[in-house]
């Protein structure tokens, strides 16, 4: 068992730190504040090719496997504080870019990869919708077929990007009798006539990450433009929700170490009653379990990329992955602002938006209760 | 016309903590280098320079620094493979070597390096080449034909520019660029390249430093300053306690 990482792995978490820390973190506080989606951050990790990590490099990507792709996740959720943008960019990667890659035609490949990879196209996903959430197949959303093409009819919500996304992977029935079966994936460009891109939801966190509601009115889509067979729809969200479950919360365990360091260097610097704060039991305490956290996400995380990487499907490693990751990182936002008292809750000091933020992650790529659900089914209850 | 870049690898400032031995310190190309190399590359870019070679002299850890220039995009770079304690007459003549066997137009590097803040290698490589030499250049334009460069030195007493016939030396100043970060694409890329190696005896140069460094010490800590409130009560501490006016 070998747990260091080569010298190209090295070499590439030390350059997405350096890039991350100049390149990404100005404006964070008003770009929070006015939910401003960072585009020229978006090119910018695109340039440095982070849109890219896992996909073959025949398509414009860098070709890297599962370990090292959350690696450089990691270091750039370590670096760079808009954890909207990172939030944007995961979306992007395993709901629209890996599902080409894994489930499209060559030439479908060869129409969006590059683009995708490159920061000329922006990726949203569109499952959910006002009535279906958590079970996702039983959506509402039609495709009937019409000659060469398919008409899209329904409405969906939470679409992560939908508002500034250039090609869509929208789900719907091709025959709603059939159930999960019938689930179909298509690849919807914005401007395809039927499709309206409805208003920019407001919310807690991730704020720097758009999302939309999407409205489908007889959308016409090419049957070129269906990804996946008929029926196939749900395989493939099982497939791009396995990827993401294991790497969407990368940047986390990044974001976890940074605020592990924050609070050491706060708890070393401030006094009170005459000895700086980390000497008391009771401050303490809240950092070794910061520092315990971080591990054992970080270790998960790793494990999950490296059966991964092996082949494996790891479905329920994905899912303890996923939950310990997004619980780990709620808990040390709150210990991390408790930390720093007063400081820690006003704007300035960043650590109130990285806990806001981090609260959304207990519930996208499936809640912490649908994780449990999935382990518990899997261990055989 | 091609350039040849020198760069130095040193130790990050930001990555090194008291007690941490500087073998075993984070190390960076020289950021007065990363300069030089970013400049070059903007030559290439624009049309100006057909190849740029970058060179660097140290063990085979360097060769991280030296992908590092790769992957920034120089065509090719040389490891000229040396640890011993060097200085920056030994350097001059190792790069002159390097000059004679590659013959370029320019050679660019920083005005200095943050480690030892020499700032002589430059100077002595253009004295050694008997070449015309720009140092501390914030500004680079080439004459038509190419065969001068226009050089905008920053001197204490303002902004001096100076004319240079090619080939030159061209030693880079702080305001001349920002380099561009590394791609990922670009170390791949530069993963694919070969380095190629060098010693001082295939350069033909007898290793013998004029200086020895004896020891090296960290500056005593100073006293902490203070904080004034207004103008007067500045002047009445600079009149009447440190007695400067």
């Amino acid at each position: 068992m070998d747990f260091d990482w080569s010298q190209e792995q090295r070499e590439f978490r030390d350059e997405v730190v350096r890039f991350a820390t100049t390149q990404l973190n100005d404006n964070l506080i008003e770009n929070d504040r006015q939910s401003v989606f960072n585009h020229d951050g978006w090119k910018k990790c695109a340039e440095f090719g982070v849109q890219g990590l896992p996909v073959p490099e025949e398509y414009g990507g860098l070709g890297c496997d599962a370990l090292t792709t959350v690696g450089v996740l990691e270091q750039l959720g370590y670096a760079c504080r808009d954890n909207g943008l990172i939030f944007s960019i995961n979306a992007h990667l395993w709901t629209v870019a890996m599902p080409l890659v894994a489930f499209g035609t060559e030439q479908q490949k060869q129409r969006y990869l590059p683009g995708l990879c490159g920061g000329r196209l922006i990726g949203g996903n569109a499952m959910t919708e006002p009535d279906s959430g958590s079970d996702a197949y039983s959506l509402r959303t039609t495709a009937q077929k019409r000659g060469g093409r398919y008409l899209l009819s329904g409405s969906k919500t939470y679409v992560t990007n939908g508002p500034m996304a250039d090609v869509l992977v929208v789900f719907a029935t091709v025959d709603p009798a059939k159930g999960p079966q019938g689930v179909t994936a298509f690849l919807v460009e914005k401007d395809a006539p039927g499709l309206t891109v409805g208003r920019k939801l407001d919310k807690m966190g991730l704020r720097t990450a758009p999302m939309a509601e999407l409205f489908l009115d007889k959308c016409e889509t090419p049957e070129q433009n269906r990804l996946g067979e008929e029926g196939a729809g749900s395989a493939l969200f099982t497939h791009a929700m396995n990827w993401e479950r294991g790497c969407i919360l990368a940047s986390a365990v990044g974001s976890m170490q940074r605020l592990l360091e924050i609070c050491i260097r706060y708890a070393k610097e401030r006094k009170q009653f005459g000895q700086p704060i980390g000497k008391f039991q009771l401050v303490a305490d809240k950092i070794v379990n910061m520092k315990i956290r971080v591990e054992t996400a970080r270790h998960m995380l790793y494990h999950g990329a490296w059966l991964r990487g092996g082949g494996k499907t790891a479905v329920m490693e994905a899912a303890m992955t996923k939950l310990h990751i997004a619980e780990s990182w709620v808990r040390s936002c709150e210990d991390a602002i408790q930390i720093h008292g007063g400081y820690g809750y006003l704007t300035e000091h960043e650590l109130e938006r990285e806990l806001r933020d981090a609260i959304g992650s207990r519930i996208y790529s499936g809640t912490s209760e649908i994780q449990r659900t999935i382990i518990a089914a899997l261990l055989g209850l | 016309m091609k350039i040849l870049v020198a760069f130095k690898a040193v130790s990050d400032p930001d990555g090194w903590a008291p007690g941490v031995p500087a073998s075993d310190a984070t190390r960076i190309i020289n950021p007065f280098d990363a300069i030089a190399i970013e400049e070059a590359m903007r030559f290439r870019e624009r049309g100006d320079a057909s190849s740029v070679v970058a060179v660097t002299i140290g063990a085979p850890r360097v060769e991280e620094q030296v992908r590092t220039s790769m992957a920034m995009g120089v065509d090719r770079a040389v490891r000229i493979d040396d640890d011993r304690p060097i200085d920056p007459y030994v350097v001059s003549r190792l790069l002159a070597a390097m000059v004679g066997r590659e013959q370029p137009a320019i050679v660019l590097m920083g005005k200095q390096a943050i480690d030892d803040d020499s700032s002589q290698t430059g100077q002595m490589l253009a004295a050694l080449l008997g070449w015309p030499q720009a140092t501390f250049v914030s500004k680079i334009e080439l004459g038509e034909n190419r065969s001068h460069a226009h050089c905008t030195r920053e001197t204490d007493a303002g902004l001096e520019v100076v004319s240079v016939r090619l080939p030159a030396v061209i030693t880079t100043d702080l305001r001349l660029n920002e380099p561009r970060y590394v791609s990922l694409a670009g170390l791949i890329r530069a993963r694919r390249k070969p380095i190629e190696c060098l010693t001082c005896d295939d350069l033909g140069v007898d290793v013998q430093p004029m200086t020895t460094l004896l020891s090296t010490e960290p500056l005593a800590a100073r006293p902490p300053g203070t904080m004034v409130d207004s103008v007067e009560q500045l002047m009445s501490k600079l009149c009447d306690e440190v007695n400067v006016l």
